[in-house]
């Protein structure tokens, strides 16, 4: 595996967020979950956010990948300011620039492989054969191409979160959110998706943020961010020669 | 287009089969119940829809066919005069009370006394020519063949009505009245078994045939314009038909009843449906909030919801109506009266329809918690 610093200074980041706020009110306690985050990520790289759970990680995918608006801060993503967006242009802008590929997998149960990527293709506007053929390739791509006319039920969990993947790979996204999409899955389908997501950053430039406490994952990353109590820790290289090494499992800045 | 609403409503019928029976029960139970009301209270107006008369003259403000009162001879000359018509016709209407010859008690029975030959006017399409020339012998009645039982004759038998003996000579089908027995006799023979003395020589109605039943309204218009031959009123078949049926359905309260119990089938219908389509949006609601994570908008999920709703609804109507069309059948074999129009079936079967949409609309509602954000954990 290839991991060098090309991915330092020189690109430029496709997702910014400057200041991010964060804070939920359950009865009179107001918690915070992000204290004024800044953060860049860069295209063609696979940046992973780790941490234990609660120290808001996924709210902080939430509001990049504009599922959330944030309190406070800003957020830029693809050059677009998504904090003042209405939930109509957010959805349209996730329709065309976003994919997202969840913990459980979220497939259609009566739906076939084949048809659950070609799904979203149909909303995109995309004329039948266009997105029959994406949906095959992305298929292919995530190595389901001799199961794709198969139903979730027949699937195994590892094969449906390829499936989810192409499901997202397939709308062809210049940012690829991925939550916790290991956790569900064992050890060799863990070590397969991840590949896959690596891939997809390298073959297409697309920014694939994943966000996972999964240790497995720290040596695939191209760069891991540390989380603690809604504050960045440390944000590194991972060590290629001990990929999936304890000691890489909770950074220290 | 992945069809996504068919595909999951295929796949997942067992979760959709209580929407579908629920509209399909709804549905049958309006038709069936349009088909008897219409059936029972259509039977108020057999005189008239069973006869090929074009206008009907009768006792002024006469508001249902069996309440008719007599009217004098002279009125049959006023419509003889006017050029339109063709042939007038009596119709002698006689409340009367049956004793059969078995121990079946007083009935209550309405005669008729028609023109018995073969081109006349009233029953023509009830009463076939042979049947209708055995009524020239005096005495003699048809009755329907639904009624034998509750008269307790048979063909042949000879009973008394109003005390003057008659006799059985045919039956006939589809002549069953509205709280009594239809009795058909000839117009002597009615006139013998009516025992009021004011009735002496005073016919009920008289029926008449125009050269053009297309001009009935104009000429009806036209005829009611003088009281010079006596107090009349004329009207058109269909009018005092439908005139007759809305006596019956409002005097008996059975029209408030119908529409009581429509919106009752409405409601229970639209409570079960809207509940399984809830349940079934719920059940797939984590993919519908992946599908808006990927942009796919609520507008287009809500598509999906009533698309869902609407395949329910057709699939339940098409249940309702193969089996109320064998019930039906199985009802007209048995002389239930039901009667079914198609624009009654169609009003029917849109409420059904409008029932489906209305708990698709409803279901709609718990799209909202399709929130991709608490796909994140």
């Amino acid at each position: 595996m290839s991991v060098s610093f090309q991915t330092s200074p020189g690109t430029s980041p496709t997702l910014q967020a400057s200041g991010v706020r964060k804070s939920f009110v359950s009865g009179r306690v107001e918690s915070t979950v992000l204290h004024d985050l800044t953060l860049d990520v860069r295209g063609g790289e696979l940046t992973l956010i780790s941490g234990p759970s609660g120290c808001g990680k996924s709210t902080l995918l939430a509001i990049l990948s504009g599922l959330q608006p944030a309190d406070g801060g800003k957020v830029h993503a693809l050059g677009h300011e998504l904090s003042g967006m209405s939930m109509r242009a957010l959805e349209h802008f996730r329709l065309q620039h976003t994919g997202f590929v969840f913990q459980g997998f979220n497939l259609f149960p009566a739906l076939s492989a084949l048809e659950q990527v070609e799904l979203p293709l149909s909303y995109m506007g995309l004329d039948k054969t266009t997105a029959r053929k994406r949906a095959i390739d992305s298929l292919e791509e995530v190595g389901l191409g001799p199961r794709m006319s198969l139903r979730p039920a027949e699937l195994s969990g590892g094969e449906k979160q390829r499936v989810a993947i192409a499901r997202a790979l397939a709308k062809q996204p210049e940012l690829l959110f991925a939550d916790e999409p290991t956790s569900a899955l064992d050890a060799a389908n863990g070590q397969i998706v991840i590949d896959i997501l690596h891939r997809i950053a390298r073959n297409h430039g697309t920014t694939v943020l994943c966000v996972s406490h999964d240790p497995r994952l720290v040596g695939h990353a191209d760069r891991v961010l540390a989380m603690e109590d809604g504050r960045i820790l440390s944000d590194h290289v991972p060590d290629v020669s001990q990929p999936a090494a304890p000691e890489a499992k909770e950074p220290s800045a | 287009m992945v069809a996504l609403a068919r595909k999951t409503l295929v796949h997942e019928w067992r979760r959709f089969l209580p929407a579908i029976l629920a509209v399909g029960f709804a549905s049958l139970l309006q038709l069936l119940q349009a088909a008897l009301v219409l059936g029972i209270f259509g039977s108020a107006s057999v005189y008239i829809t069973g006869s090929s008369g074009d206008l009907w003259a009768g006792y002024p403000g006469t508001q249902s066919v069996n309440l008719g009162r007599p009217i004098s001879e002279d009125i049959a000359m006023r419509l003889r005069m006017d050029p339109d018509v063709t042939k007038v016709e009596p119709f002698r209407w006689v409340d009367a009370d049956w004793r059969g010859p078995r121990d079946t008690g007083g009935v209550s029975v309405f005669v008729s006394g028609i023109d018995t030959s073969p081109d006349a006017l009233m029953f023509s399409k009830a009463l076939p020519p042979a049947l209708r020339a055995r009524l020239n012998e005096p005495g003699a009645v048809i009755v329907d063949k639904a009624d034998l039982d509750s008269l307790g004759v048979t063909i042949g038998d000879t009973a008394a009505i109003n005390g003057q003996r008659v006799r059985v000579v045919g039956v006939s089908s589809g002549l069953r009245a509205l709280g009594g027995v239809n009795i058909v006799s000839s117009l002597d023979t009615a006139r013998v078994l009516d025992v009021a003395p004011e009735d002496a020589g005073m016919m009920t109605y008289f029926v008449a045939k125009l050269r053009d039943p297309s001009k009935a309204k104009a000429v009806a218009q036209r005829l009611n314009g003088s009281d010079a031959f006596g107090p009349y009123t004329v009207w058109t078949a269909k009018d005092f038909a439908r005139q007759s049926q809305l006596y019956w359905m409002l005097d008996t309260g059975a029209g408030a009843g119908v529409l009581f119990l429509a919106g009752i089938v409405f409601l229970v219908g639209a409570v079960i449906t809207s509940q399984t389509l809830i349940a079934a949006v719920i059940g797939s609601i984590r993919e519908y909030a992946t599908l808006n994570a990927l942009g796919v908008g609520r507008g287009a999920l809500r598509k999906v919801i009533m698309e869902q709703a609407f395949w329910v609804g057709l699939l339940g109507i098409v249940c309702s109506v193969v089996i109320g069309i064998v019930l039906l059948i199985i009802a007209r074999n048995r002389s239930v009266p039901m009667e079914l129009h198609p624009l009654t079936a169609a009003a029917c079967l849109t409420l059904s329809m409008a029932l489906a949409i209305v708990s698709g609309l409803a279901a709609m509602r718990s799209l909202r918690r399709a929130d991709p954000a608490s796909l994140l954990r």
